[in-house]
């Protein structure tokens, strides 16, 4: 009776190395077992209580085991941690965002309701958050296990320095970006980019002007003013993220409260397209489209912003 | 010995027990024989990490192995191998110098 605890303390042991050394490792393991037991009961021990602590000293069998076979007794070890942590939250940073955008995309194309659009698109967010944790983990789980190799690291690794996100280049495309987009506001009613026999057709609702176009300009003008800030002053602050937080809002609510209520695009380009295409639903896929781009660069505007605020601050 | 530098010792511990193997089993031994014999030179090692290591480095080369089916109980018998030697000279020589550049650090505190 005595010899099953040792036996199956050995069988655990055993049964996860490779068959070649079973054998030599259960001959082996039993004797260097029963000569411990025997030291014990030598030293007055009952011969039960000898056993039971024989093995207890040994421990945990798979612990053993992972001895035998020199197999890693972690997941990632530290050769592989810091590239595995990097890409993951990199991958998490973009991926669910975007299934989320897409998701939501198509459901709104479908014509689904605002609950099912919110419900699927979180879900599908969710899943593939899970799915990337689950594969990107199990493919360094299989390197860590395989010994395939990563480039050494070296300094061009190195992360850009925050400063750059404020130079010249940016004040340049920013400024030249606004000019572009007032001007083809004030284009589209003076001279039109439609033009059918002759006639102007502008894609704006002309009664937006003047009041709502003002408000339009002043924004862009309000985005051309903290360009110019964010370049005098070098780097990005909380202030200055909080400035791009309103901006953004402000623009993105007026954008799509027109367009919601149907006043952003000019009712006669809307008759034009439809007549043009033949296909009714046309437009209501556009507005969807135009709405979603609106909201997609105005969260990703204000992220923007206060990452680099996060990043600049002094630690 | 306070538990407040256990980590430390067993840090520096590291790898003597590779060289108390490889001198001690210029005569062949046992696994359990050895523990005790390892034991007995202030060597304490644990049984779990002494027996995956006889295996390592009998792979390795620097151990030989052999069955001893004479008694009742057969055993399985390491000895250090040719090359196991020229590996404890190497890092016995290396103790020594790591010996005399830890003295020279101590000597110049005085």
């Amino acid at each position: 009776m005595t010899a099953t605890l040792t036996q199956r303390y050995i069988a655990a042991t055993v049964h996860s190395l490779p068959p070649s050394s079973q054998d030599d490792v259960r001959a082996e393991l039993s004797a260097s077992i029963a000569d411990a037991v025997e030291a014990r009961i030598e030293n007055g021990e009952p011969p039960e209580a000898a056993e039971r602590s024989a093995l207890n000293e040994l421990g945990d069998p798979a612990l053993l085991a992972a001895g035998f076979a020199d197999r890693p007794l972690h997941l990632i070890g530290p050769r592989y941690y810091p590239t595995w942590w990097r890409l993951l939250k990199l991958l998490l940073a973009i991926v669910p965002a975007c299934v989320l955008g897409a998701v939501a995309l198509g459901q709104a194309l479908a014509g689904e309701g605002p609950g099912q659009i919110i419900g699927q698109s979180i879900a599908a967010a969710l899943s593939t958050a899970l799915h990337l944790c689950f594969w990107v983990t199990l493919v360094f789980v299989i390197l860590e296990r395989t010994g395939a190799g990563l480039p050494d690291w070296t300094v061009d690794n190195l992360p850009e320095a925050p400063e750059s996100a404020s130079g010249r280049v940016n004040l340049i495309a920013s400024l030249a970006f606004l000019g572009l987009a007032a001007g083809a506001l004030t284009w589209d009613r003076s001279a039109g980019f439609v033009r059918i026999a002759g006639e102007t057709v502008p894609v704006l609702n002309p009664s937006l002007w003047p009041w709502w176009m003002t408000g339009l300009l002043a924004l862009l003008a309000a985005e051309a003013a903290f360009a110019v800030v964010l370049f005098a002053r070098r780097r990005w602050s909380a202030a200055l993220a909080v400035a791009n937080t309103a901006i953004a809002v402000l623009f993105a609510s007026l954008a799509l409260t027109l367009l919601g209520r149907g006043q952003l695009v000019n009712p006669e380009f809307v008759v034009l397209i439809v007549e043009r295409t033949g296909s009714s639903d046309l437009p209501r896929i556009l507005g969807v489209l135009v709405a979603f781009s609106v909201a997609a660069i105005g969260v990703w505007d204000v992220v923007d912003g206060w990452l680099k605020a996060r990043r600049a601050a002094p630690s | 010995m306070g538990e407040e530098f256990d980590n430390h010792l067993q840090e520096l511990r590291r790898g003597t027990v590779v060289l108390a193997c490889l001198q001690l089993l210029r005569v062949p031994g046992y696994g359990y024989g050895l523990l005790e014999a390892l034991d007995g030179r202030g060597f304490s090692t644990d049984a779990n990490t002494l027996y995956p290591l006889l295996r390592r480095l009998e792979k390795q080369g620097l151990l030989t192995s052999e069955w001893n089916t004479d008694e009742a109980r057969p055993r399985k018998f390491y000895r250090t191998s040719p090359a196991g030697s020229r590996l404890a000279h190497v890092l016995t020589a290396d103790w020594r110098q790591l010996t005399a550049a830890i003295d020279s650090l101590s000597d110049q505190e005085h």
